[in-house]
């Protein structure tokens, strides 16, 4: 499987090159498609969605049942588990599961569960890009 | 004030002094090359939910039995 590179973005332009992070650029698809950036979180446990992109995405709080606890700084936050298909440059759609917060405030993360489960990172920070491939399930 | 002007006074600072304004230059050298990833006094949010892995076992079980 060829691999695709991205470039690492400026997250606040006023600080230019210290802002650089790995956001991917992909589609998530529920009710709706929605074109978003996600930040590549290799210590990250779990995918989290800011809840007006999930709200974007058709997913209505009340009807989520699967509650999800968040632990450590994100204690706080209220979470509802959802499933959403999502396309990554021209790669095959894959299922992600995120936790899908009550709050704005928090980033779109791909983390462990399960972004990193469906693709491979390398992380080329100095040439400011990470390429990524879709794993190569071993069972 | 130049250099020149200063090394009299410097030369005569007691050992402590001279340490201390050592310690005082390397420290301003340091802070103006430094670049701006971290300020003083500036808040910096950390969202990343590093420890959650009961969240992660309830999404791996939302997957599975979809």
């Amino acid at each position: 499987m060829q691999g695709q590179q991205f470039p690492f973005v400026e997250r606040e332009a006023e600080r230019g090159v210290a802002s650089l992070a790995p956001m991917l650029p992909l589609t998530l698809v529920g009710a709706r498609a929605v074109a978003v950036a996600g930040l590549l979180d290799t210590g990250a446990a779990i995918n989290v969605l800011p809840y007006t992109t999930g709200v974007e995405l058709g997913f209505v709080w009340e009807r989520q049942t699967t509650s999800v606890k968040i632990s450590g700084n994100l204690s706080i936050v209220d979470a509802r588990a959802v499933l959403v298909s999502a396309v990554v440059g021209t790669f095959a759609p894959v299922r992600l599961a995120f936790a899908w917060t009550k709050v704005d405030t928090v980033p779109l993360i791909l983390g462990q569960i399960n972004f990193f489960l469906e693709f491979d990172v390398c992380f080329f920070r100095s040439r400011q890009h990470f390429e990524i491939r879709q794993a190569q399930r071993t069972q | 004030m130049s250099l020149v002007e200063l090394l009299p006074n410097i030369h005569s600072l007691p050992r402590a002094d001279k340490l201390r304004l050592i310690q005082f230059l390397a420290q301003e050298l340091a802070e103006a090359e430094a670049s701006p990833l971290l300020e003083t006094g500036r808040e910096y949010a950390v969202w990343s939910p590093d420890r959650a892995f009961t969240a992660a076992e309830t999404l791996l079980e939302t997957l599975r039995s979809e």
